[in-house]
């Protein structure tokens, strides 16, 4: 009897193992976005079955383009694999897919500010013979010129812009409406605010950046000194972490820090978006392919009291706002085994104007004038920042510049060093990358 | 047994060890003097990996977060295990529940185990834990960002993951303990407290011996558990030494192989010297057996 | 390993069967004290039952939201639907079967080969055994990807388990060892008398009468494989990814991922669970054996 009482218990397991298994109807049988289409992707299959691997981070911006091409470009004996993956792992996985002569990937999602880097390794193929022939048939002189520009390095373009982010300020409307509050421009705004909704009792850490001891804080630091016109390195490749513009950025941050919750630099994007959809902070700012999640009602209650502006300045007198422009599109890497006119054309269609298209609001497409005021919630704030941000400084040597810089950086914020010990210790630290 | 049947029945698994086991070993040894990146042929730099790594302060962060870890560990293990598994023996009807539920944390893999455990502290997910041990003392604590907090967070997890098999060894060794001798002691009016102390641990010795070394290998080794937990490993200074291998010879394409090699070398000469006096006691047994 | 070989049958331990005492007056806080600590133990796993069950837009609520949600298994849904776990798991339970299988073929012969012979060998493969458990795993698995590379079989579920056979290797033979070392010589003596080859008789009789023991050390390697997470984050990639390895990729997703995230996790932990249950008495088996006799 004892042992019939104990058998109870794997039974009931294994039952809860059935349901949970009946879930598995369908298994792989649908990408579920809304903002992703089916497009006419024609190509010359090769013989046999073929796998196509996509690396490429799931971000409500990204994925409308990488799930058309998905969807759009596989056939019968043709399969285009993207697993899902955070964008540190996307970062992780790109450089090791690059490594060496066999990679794992053959279409890779690339950023502005990792294209000269890898254009310099020749870890990328310039896709200029391949824009040339099929530009007509998708339209792709449409793309933005700048965009393009963006993607390209010495003269070659290296990827094919999908979309634009930058940086982007949500906000609580109700909060702001009933302490008579503005949306803030400049970083003294923000700090007023903060100290007003402190002192309302509505939130104690009522500002929320993404400071992730990763890309993510460096970005930010780049952003602040962009703001002041300045970056890491000079156009002409002298670095400038010793500048009184580094020290002002450097500061400027650092006075932001007692209205963030202090495990700040735990935050990367998907955190602060948890922020706000808990109510713990009542404005952040981050790259506009996240502000969409804010307005979906399944990710939260708050759904609609999200509001949005362009990215503040961090003085009044600054020429341009915190913010960065990223241009993000799709790349070839050198060592794929496949017909790169294949790749190219399935990377092209997820770029048509019928995918640009329907990835409104979700993101913010590399097509001209296709996010306005009225078909997207922050469509007018999308386009205040871009128009107020710096127009990136290019050097190779940014990418492995900001990993060696980083690690000094976070031990700043988090108080461990003192501001101009930290400006020297990254600036001997960058001189080293860049020569 | 002829020596040719012993080698017939032995040599597949001397092939697959030696070839998949021994071989890579002899490769770091190789690679640890080398300057080397994946499928290139590495250059010879002498002792140049070891000078690196030895004067590395980052190495010597990560060899004193996992020993202090492995300390403590061991010694809530040694002595939670004991306390739970008495507790344990003197269940009969429901034994076979609880060894289940508590078997649970010992068999989920360690970074499932370790992602379900950060949920708990982390305010951004709701953070139940968190929240009670605040009520509790009323501090904040900053269970990711502080290095003392999060050390001990990664020391919970650590504990909660091998309790289990802590308690069911140690409750083997306790179901060897002859009563006679408990009987005795009671007769000569010692407390339960001091048989314990005096007759049942002296007992087990062997037992309570075994548990200590596997838990200081395995908890050396740590490494699926900090990736949830210690996010910022680096810059607190709680990396394990597997992390700081990790971090160093393959995470982000890094390919200082030479230099993880060379850690890899100190530290199987740490653990080597660490096991010492294991190996010696189990000679010692052995010859007395004879 | 001073300890004498008692009569420790697993059935003692699992069921209790030494003589009942009197309850003693503490009897209940002890009841208690040891449920308040399954609870404990078990709460990691019932906030994430909680956590993913939940609508997404409660899921993650702070403060926590316990009532007024309708629970959902949204997230597995998606979870199948949405990404390729359905090949993340056939890829686990392929390597650990695989693991297991060549692991018990190897093992079982050099283990009763062993067995066979005196006892300081049986001290020097204990030391071996904990040595080669105790090495730094990335000391053996970055040289195996640089030759799995090298080879072309980078990124393969054969790669993987057969990785994992020779890593749990020493320990499992170690394991059956023990096992085989119960059995006493004679009963080889006299099955061979009849003209059975050693081998025959291994098969046809000494397999059978372990088979306890190959249970146990087949659910062991099990479970290592199932549970291995540095060995398959190294030599996976794409196609033969395990779901702990997936799992390890969508930390810092958004919600809904996030949420996808902890029912793979689950998914995972439910199986197991269900061994720790049905298989109780071989895993005590195998971690006191190994602890007492050892």
């Amino acid at each position: 009897m004892v042992l019939i009482r104990y058998r109870a218990t794997p039974m009931i397991a294994l039952a809860a193992v059935g349901v949970l298994a009946l879930t598995s109807c369908g298994a792989g049988s649908r990408t579920g976005n809304a903002n992703a289409t089916t497009v006419s992707c024609g190509y010359t299959a090769p013989e046999g079955k073929t796998t196509v691997n996509v690396l490429a981070y799931n971000s409500s911006a990204i994925d409308p383009f990488t799930d058309t091409m998905v969807s759009s470009c596989s056939t019968d004996d043709v399969t285009l694999k993207h697993d899902p993956i955070d964008f540190g792992g996307q970062v992780t996985k790109t450089t090791a897919t690059l490594a060496g002569d066999t990679g794992t990937y053959d279409i890779i999602e690339t950023y502005g500010f990792v294209i000269p880097g890898l254009a310099e390794d020749e870890k990328l193929v310039p896709l200029d013979d391949l824009y040339d022939e099929l530009a007509e048939e998708y339209d792709l002189d449409a793309l933005s010129e700048s965009m393009r520009a963006g993607m390209s390095y010495d003269g070659k373009l290296y990827a094919l812009p999908m979309q634009a982010q930058m940086f982007v300020t949500a906000y609580r409307t109700d909060v702001f409406d009933d302490l008579g509050l503005k949306p803030p421009t400049t970083f003294d705004e923000m700090i007023t605010a903060a100290e007003a909704i402190k002192q309302a009792g509505v939130m104690e850490y009522p500002i929320a950046l993404p400071w992730l001891a990763t890309a993510d804080v460096s970005t930010s630091y780049q952003a602040a000194m962009n703001s002041l016109g300045a970056d890491f390195v000079s156009a002409d490749g002298e670095v400038t972490l010793d500048t009184p513009e580094a020290k002002q950025a450097l500061e400027a941050m650092l006075s932001l820090k007692p209205y963030m919750d202090p495990q700040v630099t735990t935050f990367d994007q998907p955190k602060v978006q948890q922020q706000m959809f808990n109510g713990t902070a009542a404005m952040s700012i981050m790259f506009s392919g996240r502000m969409n999640d804010l307005t979906l009602p399944a990710n939260s209650k708050l759904s609609d009291s999200f509001g949005f502006a362009g990215a503040p300045k961090l003085t009044a007198d600054a020429p341009y706002s915190y913010n960065r422009l990223s241009i993000d599109g799709w790349s070839i890497p050198f060592n794929t085994k496949l017909d790169k006119k294949m790749l190219f054309t399935m990377m092209a269609s997820a770029v048509s104007e019928k995918a640009s298209k329907a990835s409104v609001p979700a993101a913010y497409p590399a097509r001209a004038d296709m996010v306005t005021d009225e078909n997207s919630p922050y469509g007018a704030a999308a386009n205040d920042s871009i128009d107020s941000a710096m127009p990136p400084v290019v050097s190779p040597y940014l990418a492995d510049m900001t990993n060696e810089i980083r690690p000094i950086l976070v031990e700043v914020l988090n108080g461990n060093l003192s501001v101009d010990d930290g400006l020297a210790q990254m600036q001997s630290a960058g001189e080293k990358i860049a020569g | 047994m002829k020596t040719r049947e012993f080698w017939v029945l032995f040599f597949p698994s001397l092939l697959v060890m030696g070839a998949l086991l021994v071989l890579p070993l002899v490769r770091t040894v190789q690679w640890s003097f080398e300057q080397v990146r994946y499928g290139v042929p590495g250059e010879f730099v002498g002792l140049a990996n070891f000078v690196e790594a030895l004067t590395d302060v980052r190495f010597g962060r990560a060899v004193l977060f996992t020993v202090s870890v492995t300390v403590v560990t061991t010694i809530i293990l040694l002595v939670g295990g004991y306390i739970i598994a008495t507790a344990v023996n003197r269940l009969t009807i429901t034994r076979p529940l609880v060894l289940g539920i508590m078997l649970v944390s010992y068999v989920l893999p360690n970074l499932v185990g370790a992602v379900a455990f950060s949920w708990l502290f982390d305010d951004s997910f709701g953070g139940l834990a968190n929240r009670i041990i605040e009520a509790f003392t009323g501090n904040q604590v900053l269970w990711f960002t502080d290095q003392v907090p999060n050390g001990i967070l990664v020391i919970a997890n650590t504990v909660w993951s091998m309790i289990p098999f802590a308690m069911l060894i140690i409750l083997a060794g306790l179901q060897g303990v002859p009563s006679e001798l408990k009987e005795a002691a009671r007769i000569d009016g010692a407390s339960s407290f001091q048989t314990h102390l005096h007759v049942i641990i002296p007992t087990i010795r062997g037992v309570l011996g075994f548990v200590t070394l596997i838990t200081i290998m395995d908890v050396l080794r740590m490494f699926d558990n900090l990736i949830p937990l210690s996010p910022q490993a680096q810059s607190i200074g709680n990396e394990s030494i597997m992390l700081y291998v990790y971090s160093v010879a393959f995470a982000d394409g890094a390919q200082r192989l030479g230099l993880g090699s060379a850690i890899n070398v100190l530290t199987i000469l740490l653990i080597l010297i660490m096991l010492i006096p294991f190996i010696r006691g189990i000679f010692k047994e052995a010859k007395a057996e004879r | 390993m001073t300890i004498k070989p008692l009569d420790l049958s697993t059935r003692a331990i699992t069921t209790g069967g030494a003589p009942r005492r009197k309850p003693t007056r503490r009897r209940p806080l002890t009841g208690i004290l040891l449920g308040l600590l399954c609870v404990l133990m078990l709460s990691p796993f019932i906030w994430m039952t909680l956590s993913v069950t939940k609508p997404t837009d409660v899921a993650f609520a702070n403060p926590p939201v316990f009532s007024g949600y309708t629970p959902t298994l949204q997230a597995f849904v998606d979870l199948w639907q949405t990404t390729y776990f359905a090949d993340y798991l056939v890829n686990t339970l392929v390597v650990a079967v695989v693991s297991t299988v060549l692991a018990l073929v190897i093992g079982i012969p050099a283990a009763y080969a062993l067995s066979r012979f005196p006892s300081y060998v049986s001290a020097l493969l204990l030391v071996l055994a904990l040595v080669f458990r105790a090495l730094p795993r990335f000391a053996v698995v970055l040289p195996m990807y640089d030759i799995s590379k090298s080879l072309g079989i980078y990124d393969t579920t054969f790669a993987l388990a057969l990785a994992l056979v020779a890593i749990n290797q020493p320990f499992t033979i170690w394991l059956l060892r023990n096992f085989f070392a119960e059995i006493p010589r004679e009963l080889d003596e006299a099955a061979m008398i009849d003209g059975c080859s050693r081998i025959g008789m291994l098969r046809r009789v000494m397999i059978p009468l372990m088979g306890p023991g190959i249970l146990t050390a087949g659910i062991f390697v099990f479970l290592f494989a199932f549970q291995e997470y540095l060995t398959a984050l190294v030599l996976t990639d794409s196609s033969s990814k395990t779901v702990p390895v997936f799992i390890a990729t969508q930390l810092g997703q958004t919600l809904p991922m996030l949420q996808q995230a902890g029912a793979a996790s689950m998914l995972l932990t439910i199986p197991v669970v269900v061994i720790a249950f049905i298989a109780q008495k071989y895993l005590v088996a195998g971690l006191s054996d190994g602890a007492v006799k050892g």
